[in-house]
């Protein structure tokens, strides 16, 4: 939608076509960027419709609108549109007890459907000594309302989340690297493809919070991954305000939304922590993020590293390309290790033999012609075709506790994407902080 | 944290990000007619519909008035217009047309 405002905004009288299900998508996009009259018509057909039959129907279903769309003249609101009044910008938002805090935040959609902790003054004050920033320092505007991510507002969100003040630094940084161009967050954050946002980190900090790299790791039950993890969510839902179904438009949701966040077992790894490949060192505190919208476990075929490598490689979906993490557990890693696998090595590999004929991949059929240069369009069926066209898509996290199971991410290639690391920068009170929280 | 208590009252912080004012832009003149007029047709290839949609706009449009003429502009990202190498493309296009219809394809 933001195209047709585009349109009229180099002066030309224009209408934008979208499914009936995303109309309240557009309208909110037109809304948000200035232009609430933008004249939208709902048509049937399917979204990523391949029958032109179909296509051709829904078009002439919309024929009328589409005409009338371009030469009725234009009310007067549409013409001169006069602004709505917020209602929400008040800086305390609400006085009652425990439980009337949380029903009139979660009728506001201000939760995740679960009780949150009561932002007050003390407890937003206690958040904020977990940085030196001052409390209305911008970290950056989150789409889609490009709501203002203050450090003030990152607070807020983490006291509700049940967030420690040593979990701020993180906090900070998870903002700003999301909102790097290259996570491609604002496409990701409402997208039909549900792509939550998965988050790794590395370096002395993991200890200092307690986080989990070990069991279970992506499970519930840690008071660090999760709350970091639900903090982000909330920071995404109330400060960039994407709503279910409005402008998050992920068809199925994803479980990874609520708490996804993983730390490497850099002490059980055979290689060089993760962070370490973004150039940073080792003795450096980073967080990571990408987002993908799959996962699945597999274990090795046989206790060797082709059992390992032939286990993933026999795992990446068809039909899917982009960013790629294996979560590897300390057991498989040093057996690779053991045998001469170095991680470029096993990413190149990864890349070479993941793969699939041709007619498994979308672009076979034609799906994904405008999306992928014509190298990569198959011409015969059964020609073999990379999943992962390149090593440095993929990361391999080296996580999780004794077993043999690994995690497989999927990720996106919806634009040019990469992964994006940012240091994180403590307070100069960190000891005391550390001191005070590490215990809990 | 500390304070917290399940009876007492509390006074809560908004946690709802705020924004910077927008200013409020309204629609252009509609075409009135649609004789001899140029209508552009906007979509991006990213998305599987949008391409095969516009050029069923352009058939029944066309049907509907013989004399329409059409000026297609296409390109290849999943993004707006505006934040794509091809923004000063799209501004010499828009030059062009007397109105447009876009589909992005969802």
């Amino acid at each position: 939608m933001l195209d047709t405002i585009a349109i009229e905004d180099r002066h030309v009288p224009a209408v934008g076509l979208a499914n009936e299900g995303f109309i309240r998508d557009a309208k909110s996009a037109a809304a948000i960027n200035g232009m609430p009259g933008v004249r939208i018509l709902a048509e049937t057909i399917p979204v990523e419709c391949t029958e032109l039959p179909i296509i051709e129907a829904g078009v002439a279903a919309a024929m009328d609108d589409i005409i009338d769309a371009l030469i009725r003249p234009l009310s007067e609101e549409e013409a001169k549109p006069v602004p709505e009044e917020d209602g929400v910008a008040d800086r305390i938002a609400f006085r009652g007890t425990i439980q009337e805090v949380n029903r009139f935040f979660y009728k506001r959609k201000w939760t995740d459907g679960l009780p949150i902790l009561p932002p007050t003054d003390a407890a937003v004050a206690e958040m904020l000594e977990g940085t030196d920033l001052p409390p209305d320092h911008l970290v950056g505007k989150i789409t889609p309302r490009w709501g203002k991510a203050t450090v003030e507002k990152i607070a807020i969100n983490a006291v509700m989340a049940g967030a420690l003040p040593t979990y701020m630094p993180v906090l900070i940084k998870a903002v700003e690297a999301m909102l790097d161009p290259m996570a491609d967050y604002g496409t990701h954050s409402v997208s039909t493809g549900s792509w939550a946002p998965h988050w790794i980190i590395n370096g002395p900090i993991r200890h200092d919070l307690n986080l989990n790299s070990g069991s279970g790791m992506l499970s519930p039950g840690d008071m660090a991954n999760s709350a970091i993890g639900r903090a982000m969510l909330l920071v995404i839902r109330n400060i960039g305000g994407a709503q279910k179904g409005i402008e998050d438009m992920g068809v199925l949701g994803n479980p990874g939304k609520y708490a996804a966040v993983m730390a490497e077992n850099e002490e059980d790894s055979p290689w060089q922590p993760m962070h370490t490949e973004a150039g940073f060192d080792a003795g450096i505190s980073t967080i990571s993020v990408f987002f993908p919208n799959s996962y699945s476990q597999v274990w090795p075929y046989a206790t060797n590293a082709k059992g390992v490598l032939n286990a993933i490689t026999a795992n990446v979906i068809p039909g899917r390309t982009g960013l790629f993490c294996v979560v590897m557990n300390p057991a498989n890693a040093k057996l690779l290790a053991d045998e001469g696998w170095e991680k470029d090595q096993i990413k190149a590999y990864i890349s070479e033999y993941a793969r699939a004929p041709a007619y498994k991949h979308p672009a076979y059929w034609g799906a994904m012609a405008g999306r992928q240069n014509n190298q990569w369009i198959p011409l015969n069926a059964n020609d073999s075709q990379r999943i992962l066209r390149y090593p440095d898509w993929i990361k391999i996290l080296v996580a999780g506790g004794p077993g043999a199971f690994m995690g497989l991410l999927t990720g996106g290639a919806i634009n040019d994407l990469d992964w994006v690391t940012r240091k994180i920068e403590l307070p100069a009170n960190w000891n005391a902080l550390v001191k005070k929280y590490g215990k809990i | 944290m500390d304070d917290i208590k399940l009876t007492g009252l509390y006074d809560v912080h908004n946690p709802w990000g705020e924004q910077d004012p927008v200013t409020l832009r309204g629609l252009n003149a509609r075409i009135g007619g649609l004789a001899g007029k140029t209508i552009g047709l906007f979509a991006t290839r990213s998305k599987l519909a949008a391409v095969p949609i516009m050029e069923a706009v352009e058939r029944q449009l066309q049907a509907r008035e013989p004399s329409l003429e059409f000026s297609w502009f296409l390109f290849d990202h999943n993004a707006h217009i505006a934040d794509t190498e091809d923004k000063a493309r799209f501004a010499e296009w828009a030059k062009g047309i007397d109105a447009a219809v876009a589909a992005v394809g969802d």
